[in-house]
């Protein structure tokens, strides 16, 4: 069953998962506003289609192939004039971008992009939900070109799209949700200083060529290999600006703690990406000078009743300006001890919640928190540890907030330079 | 400018082929699964879908199970349960 807005979405999806003739009601939208009376009177009216539905004979086409297990495709040439417009009035046609012109990915741009993969042309990386299109690195390197990227980055993109594909990111939801959520993308490592990755001023944008071309290229393949088509299957309700491009890269050098992948067991020198489900960013401007002070407001900014974290617990993210670490760290805090006191100031009471959002709470978190009520304090995450701290930016007294989409975890994964 | 250029399409086919369906002969007798997504309002809808289905088409066994959210997947044990106890699964999508 799919409300009206969503029938196109359900139809899509079912066809991306091998049942294009599943039987779909749909019902009226908005639904979740309406009163009891209403959703009963609304139940009458849609039984006996859902029934017709279930019993109504289907064309049987026998296929019976898992996702992912036919054939990785091999990507089609398209002969198009060589002339600007017309390469970018075909991009238009076929909704193969963002909005933005492209570069056009001939055979000579994507064979020098594919020069600087270990991994064979035609390897299967990942199938992205939730059309559940097969991203080979061919596939991967040709979005890479369309979006401006150096022939370099190719690798970063390979193990960005591997780590959206995991489970625990929730790419199915972050792909079709009316959520603004897009896919930040985190980079450390030596290849931050290889790829001129910015970490420093301006480092969420704009000014440098790899942030700007590989989030967007991570956007593309969102769009061109996992069909989340704007409008059409990606129903954010707004969406994002970050959903055009979001890519920046931990300040190692001006880190007083250990960076993100040494946090999650990589080596020091060992170059990963991390991808983040994003909702936006969130300014803190402060000049507090202590460190029970600083964290004191960055929490209450964290405190907002409008959001999933506190209907799931989330994951969100700081990334602290070098200023603002340096005062926690010269009060003697360790990366561990930000994160808890966070955790503790960061409790948001029930009753902050609307009323159906206090129920979905309630649905979401029970199994964790026991019964809630009005006056239980939500934390803003499972555990303090699903706080996660990094350091990015130049000088100057701002730290960004960034919520992440509650049922979304982040992923790192290592990129095979 | 002149002549024509060859470029990549960059958009991959889906990577599923179409599998087969079943189609219920009837209700009758028959055991339906709701899985409820969690939106609000959804859980009533399957309350009353579930005692019409019974009175009026001779349904012999619902079962419902709930989600911790619409934005969370169904757990695999779950999944299993309906598949084994279900003739038909109704799940929802929407606001």
């Amino acid at each position: 069953m799919c409300s009206t807005t969503f029938a196109s979405l359900g139809r899509a999806q079912a066809t991306a998962l091998g049942f294009s003739d599943l039987p779909l009601a749909v019902i009226p939208h908005p639904f979740g506003s309406r009163s009891r009376a209403e959703i009963r009177e609304l139940a009458g009216d849609c039984v006996a289609d859902l029934a017709k539905l279930l019993c109504e004979p289907v064309e049987a086409r026998r296929g019976g192939d898992a996702v992912g297990s036919v054939a990785p495709p091999r990507a089609v040439l398209i002969s198009v004039a060589d002339d600007p417009d017309a390469i970018n009035h075909l991009v238009r046609e076929r909704n193969w971008g963002d909005g933005l012109p492209v570069v056009p990915p001939t055979e000579a741009r994507v064979a020098r992009m594919l020069n600087h993969s270990v991994r064979g042309r035609h390897d299967v990386v990942a199938a992205i939900a939730p059309g559940f299109g097969v991203a080979t690195v061919e596939g991967i390197a040709i979005n890479a070109v369309l979006a401006g990227c150096d022939p370099a980055y190719l690798p970063v993109l390979i193990a960005a799209t591997e780590a959206m594909a995991e489970p625990q990111f929730n790419l199915q939801v972050i792909q079709t949700t009316t959520h603004p959520v897009a896919v930040m993308l985190m980079l450390n490592g030596p290849v931050v200083q290889r790829l001129q990755v910015n970490c420093g001023t301006n480092c969420f944008g704009p000014g440098s060529w790899a942030n700007a071309t590989l989030g967007r290229a991570l956007r593309l393949i969102q769009q061109n290999i996992g069909g989340a088509l704007p409008g059409k299957i990606d129903q954010a309700t707004q969406g994002q600006p970050g959903k055009y491009t979001f890519c920046f890269a931990e300040n190692e050098t001006a880190n007083p703690w250990q960076p993100l992948q040494v946090e999650r067991g990589y080596a020091p020198d060992t170059s990963t990406v991390t991808v983040v489900g994003a909702s936006g960013t969130s300014n803190m401007i402060t000049h507090a000078r202590d460190a029970h002070d600083l964290l004191r407001v960055i929490a209450g900014t964290m405190r907002v009743p409008a959001t999933l974290e506190y209907i799931y617990g989330g994951e969100p993210w700081i990334v602290l300006a070098p200023e603002h670490a340096a005062v926690l760290k010269n009060d003697g805090l360790e990366k561990s001890d930000v994160k808890h006191r966070l955790w503790e100031l960061s409790k948001l009471p029930a009753s902050s919640l609307a009323l159906k959002d206090l129920a979905r709470a309630q649905n979401g978190r029970s199994a964790e928190l026991g019964d809630i009520g009005s006056a239980t304090d939500l934390p803003i995450s499972v555990c303090a540890d699903d706080i996660t701290i990094v350091v990015a930016g130049g000088p100057g007294t701002h730290s960004v907030y960034v919520p992440v989409f509650g049922t979304s975890r982040s992923v790192t994964r290592a990129i095979a330079l | 400018m002149s002549g024509s250029l060859l470029i990549y399409d960059p958009v991959a086919q889906a990577g599923c082929a179409n599998q087969e369906l079943f189609r219920l002969e009837s209700l009758s007798g028959k055991t339906v699964g709701f899985i409820d997504n969690g939106k609000p309002n959804f859980n009533f809808l399957v309350d009353d879908l579930a005692e019409l289905l019974r009175a009026r088409y001779g349904v012999a066994a619902i079962v419902k199970r709930r989600k911790r959210g619409p934005s969370v997947p169904v757990p695999d044990a779950i999944v299993n349960e309906l598949a084994e106890q279900c003739d038909a699964v109704i799940t929802g999508s929407g606001d």
